[in-house]
């Protein structure tokens, strides 16, 4: 196994040689994808596939396909990851199940001379690229909002998935912003797993037993499921920082309409898979790039609500594909 | 007269669940001052009345014998619900012909489940997370991108209160008490528990264990079909994850409820009592304002002590 991983790695180290721009046209770029079941990750997949299948055509790779796990297991895509690197892919890109269970197999296929990048779902291994979203700061501009509003009193926190790095992430941004603003309090904080009807259920759970809620911290497809609890309980609709989720942005088109009402809305688009893509092409290309890179976070405002809810598709989430020289300007610009 | 209490208790294992109910409620009202107990209730009806209808299901599967569970459910919501969703297009006279077709595509799921054990004699656990697969595929293409909104008469009428109690509570208070009526006085109920005491006496016995298998597996989707549908009217619209978390959910409800894990037993009451009581641990645990580490933790822990007790108290089989 070790000889034949061994004369991999110098068949393609051969094969690498003269990797130089425009040299790309015969290469094969993976996805890697641990889970389809939201509206997120299919609007992801579909970027991926809008943008690689136009990459195709003009004759940038020989191919992208991209390949969803079906049972949400690290397991699983580590044994994924190691058919692709049997199946010959040149690069890989992955949103991983876990930070570190895959870093296993994100090695072999480092060791195979295979580029491997990971966004959204990163993994540590040094080996791999890094895409990642400053979640944090997903979290503290929440607190930013509702400070620049002028906002005093109770907050709700809706979380995300107990024990995922990126519920502890945007968690301790909205913490450290609250802490350091003496007129906002966390009163209570439930985990809507991202999810509208677990996020509806748990609000609905909680708010009977909490005083007057100024502001609602959330963390991106719970915003609707928040906002549905307390008009169910016949409760005043706060002020809840929604996460670019068609539904959540029609509900605040309406509101905003029918009432004035005011928010801000902030995730990170699922075309963070055709960044990753290009990231990976240029690797491919010859570039050096950072090990580290960080997404843009995509937001929607008060004023610009109406374009944006016009760009995003029914049930989808708000929306960036990035074409190359997009890419190639985002990292000039983190080189600085 | 101990005795005679214990004897009370053991043929009731139900019991444990409520009494939970009734102390985690207890707790959360006190935690928050007094604040919100009337609430508390209402949202905890409310939201009992979907888990108590995909449990009934379930039980009902459980009951069979060992080895029988729907691990299809999640995925039979997600379908349902879409489906449902796109036969009403948001127009107030399509509901009845949505609700049929979300309970529609539920019994085929269901019957297609049985045809997967009977057939190609594949152990259920394996059946039903086979065919989740293929109706999660089914769901997503069906259901892709978009999220339809209900018809404002049927949002309206399943967040709607009857005298206070919310009509989702009532939908599921009935449909228990129907299924209560059918495992104890018709000859398909009674040849489910049969079935899950021994499959081979049941047969020799003249009874028809295979019709009966397939009626079970095609109520837990045909309900599990209807509360999709439900779901999405209370919720706004249907989407793909809507289901994810009742399939470890049934699977407790049933067993806290008392219902015998090996089959032969079913315990509808506790349905009831434990959809209860999962909802209040949560709300409990989310009041207390303890880390969400802790917060499995004592969930955990508080699950493992109400079997505990309820079993122990129940006789050898």
């Amino acid at each position: 196994m070790k000889a034949l991983a061994t004369a991999t790695t110098v068949l393609l180290a051969i094969g690498a040689v003269p990797a130089s721009a425009a040299e790309t046209k015969d290469m094969k770029i993976a996805l890697s994808n641990n889970f389809a079941g939201n509206s997120w990750r299919q609007a992801m997949l579909k970027s991926w596939e809008t943008v690689t299948k136009q990459a195709v055509a003009d004759g940038v790779v020989a191919e992208a396909p991209a390949f969803t796990t079906s049972e949400n297991q690290a397991t699983e895509q580590a044994a994924q990851i190691q058919n692709m690197i049997l199946q010959g892919y040149n690069a890989i890109v992955i949103d991983a199940a876990s930070p570190t269970a895959l870093n296993g197999a994100i090695r072999q296929a480092c060791d195979a001379g295979i580029v491997v990048v990971t966004f959204d779902g990163i993994a540590t291994e040094p080996c791999a690229y890094r895409i990642a979203v400053d979640f944090k700061k997903l979290g503290g501009m929440q607190v930013d909002y509702f400070k620049s509003r002028g906002i005093k009193g109770n907050l709700l926190e809706v979380r995300g998935l107990a024990g995922v790095f990126v519920d502890d992430e945007i968690h301790d941004g909205i913490e450290a912003g609250v802490k350091a603003d003496p007129d906002l309090k966390i009163v209570g904080s439930v985990h809507g797993n991202w999810t509208q009807t677990v996020a509806q259920k748990e609000v609905a759970g909680i708010l009977p037993t909490l005083p007057d809620v100024a502001a609602v911290a959330t963390q991106g497809g719970d915003g609707f499921g928040t906002a549905q609890a307390f008009k169910d309980a016949g409760r005043k609709t706060p002020v809840i920082f929604l996460g670019n989720r068609e539904d959540e942005l029609s509900w605040w088109k309406q509101q905003k309409d029918a009432t004035g009402y005011q928010t801000m809305s902030a995730s990170i688009a699922p075309g963070s898979s055709t960044f990753a893509f290009w990231v990976a092409k240029k690797l491919l290309a010859g570039e050096k790039l950072p090990q580290d890179m960080v997404l843009p976070i995509t937001v929607v405002t008060q004023d610009n609500l109406e374009d944006q809810l016009k760009h995003t598709e029914k049930g989808s989430v708000t929306n960036v594909e990035y074409k190359e020289a997009d890419v190639s300007g985002l990292l000039a610009g983190l080189k600085k | 007269m101990l005795a005679a209490l214990r004897g009370r208790i053991a043929a009731a294992p139900w019991i444990w669940s409520f009494l939970g109910t009734a102390a985690t409620w207890l707790v959360t009202v006190s935690i928050s001052g007094g604040r919100g107990g009337e609430e508390i209730i209402s949202a905890a009806l409310t939201f009992s009345a979907f888990t108590v209808l995909v449990s009934l299901g379930q039980m009902m599967v459980i009951t069979t014998g060992p080895g029988n569970v729907d691990l299809s459910i999640p995925s039979v919501i997600a379908l349902s619900s879409a489906v449902a969703m796109l036969v009403m297009d948001e127009r107030a006279g399509m509901i009845v012909p949505g609700l049929a077709a979300a309970v529609a595509a539920g019994l085929a799921v269901g019957g297609a489940n049985y045809g997967l054990i009977r057939l190609l004699r594949i152990p259920p656990i394996i059946a039903t997370l086979s065919s989740s697969l293929v109706v999660m595929s089914v769901a997503i293409v069906l259901g892709r991108g978009l999220k339809i909104k209900p018809p404002q008469v049927f949002a309206d009428a399943v967040t709607t209160k009857v005298a206070g109690v919310p009509l989702l509570a009532i939908v599921a208070l009935a449909a228990a008490v129907a299924i209560a009526f059918v495992l104890e006085r018709t000859l398909y109920g009674r040849t489910v528990s049969a079935i899950g005491q021994s499959r081979r006496i049941a047969r020799l016995a003249g009874l028809d264990v295979e019709r009966a298998s397939l009626l079970t597996y095609m109520l837990s989707g045909g309900l599990a079909g209807l509360t999709g549908a439900l779901i999405a009217g209370f919720s706004g619209g249907n989407s793909l994850d809507q289901g994810a978390e009742y399939l470890l959910l049934t699977i407790a409800v049933v067993v806290i409820g008392g219902t015998s894990v090996s089959g032969g037993r079913a315990s509808v009451p506790g349905i009831w009592g434990a959809a209860l009581f999962m909802f209040l641990i949560v709300t409990m645990l989310n009041a207390s304002g303890v880390s969400p580490g802790l917060r499995m933790l004592i969930t955990g822990l508080i699950i493992i002590g109400v079997i505990a007790v309820g079993g122990s108290e129940r006789a050898p089989r």
